[in-house]
């Protein structure tokens, strides 16, 4: 307990990766669920970087770094399709959004 | 205890507790503000574990553009369209629960028990130390060993704001600038502003009529969820004739 080690940084990853997993699975509104997707993200580059500087190695902090950009790209597209839904009048309500199969 | 590690703990503490604040919040701009707060205490969680660089990508990225652009598109959001809180089923809510659950055990006993480790590599704090921080080499290994992919990423922020752009357009924006053509004018003389331009085919200007009362505005909503849609914060200009009008009847 006096030291801080790899370990502490992934169980803290875990706990906000399962967090982030429950609100996806749990809540309705589609804003919040992409936060949510966007906070495991986070979670999971917090591991990375824990891993990367458990092996002092640079190539975690590069894959985070990756990551982001993909993960600023994903929130730009996936703002567009809420935009898309909200302006046809339609629900934000993902229990509602069956278009594609009827 | 030592200071790192009462620091760790709090930072831990206040990033769990703003993430379970995402999730549980009712109202979807305290979960953007609790993302927000999130997202600054991983940043210092990147601050301890040597990434200086990614803390400050972090936090400009995220808080500063992400973030900012979901409160926006929930203002943009019609509030009627947005859902009450959880999940009609209950069942759905204990089932995530209990998956919640079994995940956090199996990766604590993971991580418990790991017995893979890569050893130690070149970049060891005295190395980075001596390349000169953080950012330098990061740098260094960026446009060395991993320019292809640093250019690649590039190609997919282009490929994303295209297809953000394609799917926030409205869909008949041709009409919509055809039926407002020449009202936006940058170039007009002064006051010709109610003079609009001569038709296509050459018809006289039609004089707008200013002394005609305006059109009455549309209802003013509120972006709140919940289910009283007046206990909460209104959205728009209300025009100063209205404001009156309403106070007068309230």
């Amino acid at each position: 307990m006096n030291e801080i080690t790899a370990e502490h940084f992934l169980f803290l990853s875990a706990a906000l990766f399962i967090i982030g997993m429950m609100g996806v699975l749990t809540r309705r509104n589609v804003l919040i669920i992409l936060m949510c997707v966007e906070l495991m993200v986070a979670a999971v580059s917090i591991s990375f970087v824990a891993f990367a500087a458990e092996n002092n190695t640079l190539g975690g902090q590069i894959f985070v770094l990756f990551a982001l950009a993909v993960a600023a790209a994903e929130a730009a597209v996936g703002l567009g399709i809420i935009i898309a839904l909200s302006r046809r009048g339609k629900s934000v309500d993902v229990d509602q959004l069956h278009e594609l199969r009827d | 205890m030592s200071w790192d590690v009462i620091i760790f703990y709090l930072i831990a503490g206040i990033s769990v507790l703003t993430a379970l604040g995402v999730v549980a919040a009712r109202n979807p701009v305290h979960s953007g503000i609790f993302l927000v707060l999130c997202f600054v205490n991983v940043a210092g969680i990147f601050v301890m574990l040597g990434a200086e660089f990614l803390a400050v990508i972090q936090i400009i990225v995220y808080t500063g553009a992400v973030l900012v652009l979901v409160i926006f598109v929930l203002m943009l959001v019609d509030p009627e369209d947005l859902p009450s809180f959880h999940t009609s089923a209950p069942l759905q809510r204990y089932l995530s629960f209990l998956l919640g659950l079994v995940l956090l055990l199996e990766v604590g006993a993971a991580i418990l028990t790991r017995t893979a480790f890569a050893g130690s590599g070149p970049a060891t704090p005295q190395a980075v130390e001596a390349i000169g921080g953080n950012v330098q080499a990061l740098g260094q290994v960026i446009y060395t060993k991993y320019l292809l992919a640093f250019e690649i990423t590039s190609l997919v922020l282009t490929v994303g704001v295209i297809g953000a752009v394609v799917l926030a357009l409205p869909e008949r924006l041709g009409e919509r600038i055809g039926t407002r053509r020449g009202t936006i004018s940058l170039s007009h003389t002064r006051g010709t502003d109610d003079m609009l331009p001569a038709g296509p085919r050459g018809e006289t200007p039609i004089r707008v009529d200013r002394t005609r009362p305006a059109p009455a505005p549309a209802p003013v909503r509120s972006i709140i969820t919940t289910k009283d849609p007046d206990a909460h914060t209104r959205v728009g200009l209300v025009p100063t004739g209205d404001r009156q009008e309403r106070n007068s009847h309230e």
